[in-house]
């Protein structure tokens, strides 16, 4: 069987402006900022740290309480995210005469269940118990999730999940979009979701130094990519699912098609644990091109990895001008961590979502409170406030992850 | 009787079935009580009344089979 092309049919997350996809977009155009100020009763000390937390979801109402209380918060974020992407797709939740033998998921999560084990430590150090529930199991698995959307549409393909840090879902929607161009699979579903502020995860980070600081008042503004004044990441809850499907399949039934899916490339700087190294980022740039058959004059858009760490931005741009050359300058570039937060194993997911949008609507979401460049940032064109009406064609994700591992997608637009 | 309403509770909070379903004719299975709920309900009990459930139990069928269950055994670790 020849290559297949592979059409995005369905989207759907969970926002964190508590709105659907439509408004999350709108917001996003906007340049509006969902990252609030998390602050918990721990002990011993409470956390207190910018964060993206999604404050209208309500897991026994959009999951039904029986599915719910079989699940890990991460898992809850999935599968919301894939109802939202399935009914979004016009497919029905359960096999309705067509086989799904070899439909499949593919998900990304950093964390798994971390809440779940978290719990059990403070059942058995904090409250002096000397046994879990039995649910830990499977609550806690990183396969909780596609686990769950497996039986939910009766997938009986590949059920799998991806932990590569913050490429978690950038490498699961990669695999996915390979197994549909290579014909093993009529539909995939992808994405993925995390739940970082399970207190040891937290506070873990903090101890790295790269987290944002701020207050009640400063949080919205706490995450400033590629800016002179940037003070690190905001980490957020929440989960985004994409329908990747055989062309010939979605177009026979009829679907909307929000965008094609058209290459993949990951790579591994081999050099160090956090210490981005651009020449894994443009090996990992070039093979996505190539994979996808695009010339750099064909990509219109790059949504940004840009965590806004003081190490990570200046390399991400390095590797950009680095495979770009001239035309770098007039690359739109955006990184929307500064509004939606950085998910770890949802980021990738969220941001592929927010490219196929940018494309399909002819809009390019800004970097939010970019004020002052930092000049070892400069030389591509940051897009610091909406572009709407671009005839895009092509667009990049990029998606640096600590261990060195760097995934990049394709988008291509559509006009139907 | 005491047994059947932490039964109620439990199906209650775990998968909002309504406490007038929960009567001892009632299959538990059919209250959405798999393998795992039930292993987490046992867990619940044992916790509650500071029993301990025999390993080679014989899984009930029926709520009436549940509370027989956990009744005796309640009993038991009163006497």
């Amino acid at each position: 069987m020849g290559q297949r092309r592979v059409a995005i049919t369905g989207l759907g997350l969970v926002s964190p402006y508590g709105g659907d996809l439509a408004d999350f977009f709108r917001r996003l155009c906007a340049g509006e900022s969902a990252v609030g100020h998390l602050q918990t009763d721990d002990l011993p000390r409470p956390l207190s740290m910018p964060f993206v937390t999604c404050p209208g979801f309500d897991p026994d109402l959009v999951l039904g309480k029986p599915q719910a209380s079989m699940m890990d918060r991460f898992a809850q974020f999935g599968l919301a995210a894939a109802f939202s992407a399935w009914d979004d797709a016009g497919l029905p939740r359960q096999p309705d005469g067509e086989s799904r033998s070899d439909w499949g998921v593919a998900w990304g999560t950093a964390l798994g269940g971390t809440m779940a084990y978290e719990k059990g430590y403070r059942e058995l150090w904090q409250r002096g118990r000397e046994r879990l529930s039995p649910l830990t199991v499977v609550l806690g698995m990183n396969n909780g999730a596609n686990a769950h959307m497996s039986i939910q549409f009766g997938l009986g393909g590949v059920s799998m999940s991806h932990t590569v840090a913050c490429a978690s879902s950038a490498i699961a929607i990669g695999e996915a979009f390979r197994r549909v161009r290579s014909g093993e699979a009529k539909v995939m579903l992808t994405g993925g979701s995390d739940v970082p502020q399970a207190y040891g995860v937290a506070r873990a980070w903090e101890a790295l130094r790269v987290m944002a600081p701020g207050d009640r008042e400063t949080s919205p503004f706490a995450c400033r990519p590629f800016s002179a004044d940037r003070r690190g990441l905001v980490l957020g809850e929440g989960g985004a699912a994409l329908v990747l499907e055989d062309w010939d399949h979605a177009t026979a039934r009829g679907a909307r098609i929000h965008g094609e899916i058209v290459g993949y490339g990951t790579t591994c700087d081999h050099t160090h644990l956090v210490r981005p190294e651009a020449d894994g980022q443009i090996r990992a740039i070039r093979l996505t091109l190539a994979d996808a058959g695009l010339d750099i004059g064909d990509i219109d858009y790059v949504n940004a990895h840009g965590t806004a760490t003081a190490e990570g931005d200046p390399v991400e741009i390095a590797a950009l001008k680095a495979v770009f050359g001239e035309g770098a300058a007039s690359l739109p570039v955006s990184a929307t961590k500064s509004m939606h937060g950085h998910l770890l194993g949802g980021s990738a997911a969220i941001e592929a979502i927010v490219t196929v949008l940018a494309l399909r609507d002819g809009s390019i979401p800004p970097t939010a409170h970019l004020g002052e460049l930092d000049p070892a940032c400069a030389g591509v064109d940051h897009v610091t406030s909406a572009r709407h009406g671009q005839p895009l064609r092509a667009a990049l994700s990029n998606s640096f992850a600590f261990g060195g591992s760097n995934a990049v997608l394709a988008f291509r637009a559509v006009n139907l | 009787m005491e047994s059947i309403e932490l039964i109620r509770d439990f199906l209650k909070d775990r998968l909002a079935v309504e406490p007038e379903n929960v009567v001892p004719g009632a299959a538990l299975a059919e209250l959405g009580v798999d393998s795992l709920m039930m292993l987490e309900l046992m867990f619940e009990f044992e916790d509650r009344y500071g029993v301990k459930l025999s390993r080679d139990l014989k899984t009930p069928r029926t709520v009436g089979e549940m509370v027989t269950l956990m009744d005796g055994l309640i009993a038991k670790s009163k006497s």
